[in-house]
């Protein structure tokens, strides 16, 4: 019927306004539960940075696995996250060496 | 004789797969140009833990919490939209990008009273105060400037994507056929919000 030669074979899943609530939801718990950690915890010092960025880092999966969809996207998305990372992880090793060496 | 040269596909010139790739290239670069500033920021932080803390007594924790709501909240309207907008629904995508665009509003508005504040304290580089701090507490402060500006900025620039999309969806130029760009400005807009995810820890939760 029709005769589109690009078909878009990634746009099949529609995600649930459900499944976005809940997103949301978890999202919101979670930030409550690093500002309380944060006001509440103050004693703990480097405990609490290091939770308030493990806190972080999962809320930043969800963002990009549900709300950017890539759970469902071709793998390939997934890997040049990994790449992105790698990257990352890189410059941010060699400038440690750097600055522990001077 | 005439001989026509027809594309194969001629009038199809919409590639929903490479839209959303040049996106994501896009995106990763703005997840290198922010995270080469969190280095700068861990760099500084850890060569003056104390400054930092102190500094950070300064900015309001509620307020920076309301603002990532804010920010969440718009991130599912945006993503709703979208399933708006595969169920044919053109009317419910426009009004939840509506709501995204009134909480970016809210956002800026909360930053703009955040910023005046320090402002008014005389906080900005170079001003007096700002002059007679520490050397740690300068850092921490040109770093919470020039952080939360350009993702203020990046607010904006996402709230005009949003506004062009939401015009092209009236047109009927996007469609339960042909939404990649609305896909793309709401990928835009999770990126604002994957930022403050950030942000939001590691300058107002520092105790």
């Amino acid at each position: 019927m029709s005769n589109n030669t690009i078909t878009n074979d990634d746009h099949h899943h529609i995600t649930s306004y459900a499944e976005h609530f809940g997103t949301w939801v978890s999202l919101i718990l979670l930030t409550f539960m690093t500002v309380f950690i944060s006001v509440f915890g103050a004693d703990l010092n480097t405990l609490t940075v290091a939770t308030a960025l493990f806190i972080a880092s999962v809320k930043a999966l969800i963002v990009a696995y549900y709300f950017m969809h890539l759970k469902y996207d071709p793998k390939l998305y997934r890997v040049m996250i990994l790449v992105v990372m790698a990257l990352f992880t890189v410059f941010l090793i060699m400038l440690t060496i750097d600055y522990l060496t001077r | 004789m005439e001989h026509t040269f027809v594309l194969p596909n001629s009038g199809h010139n919409y590639d929903a797969k490479a839209s959303k790739m040049g996106m994501w290239l896009f995106l990763y670069t703005e997840l290198l140009l922010f995270g080469g500033l969190f280095i700068v920021y861990m760099v500084y932080r850890s060569m003056n833990p104390d400054a930092f803390l102190q500094a950070s007594l300064n900015l309001n924790v509620w307020m920076g919490t309301i603002n990532t709501v804010v920010l969440l909240t718009s991130s599912m309207t945006v993503a709703m939209s979208i399933t708006a907008i595969q169920l044919g629904n053109s009317k419910l995508s426009l009004q939840l990008l509506l709501l995204t665009i009134l909480a970016s509003i809210i956002f800026l508005i909360i930053k703009y009273f955040e910023w005046g504040a320090k402002i008014e304290h005389g906080l900005w580089p170079g001003m007096e105060h700002f002059l007679s701090l520490s050397n740690g507490e300068q850092l921490y402060f040109y770093l919470y400037f020039f952080m939360t500006g350009l993702h203020g900025l990046h607010v904006i620039v996402g709230a005009i994507f949003i506004i062009v999309v939401m015009n092209k969806i009236k047109n009927k130029k996007i469609n339960k056929d042909r939404y990649q760009l609305l896909e793309n400005s709401g990928l835009y807009w999770h990126l604002v919000d994957l930022i403050w995810i950030y942000l939001f820890p590691l300058f107002y939760l520092i105790h």
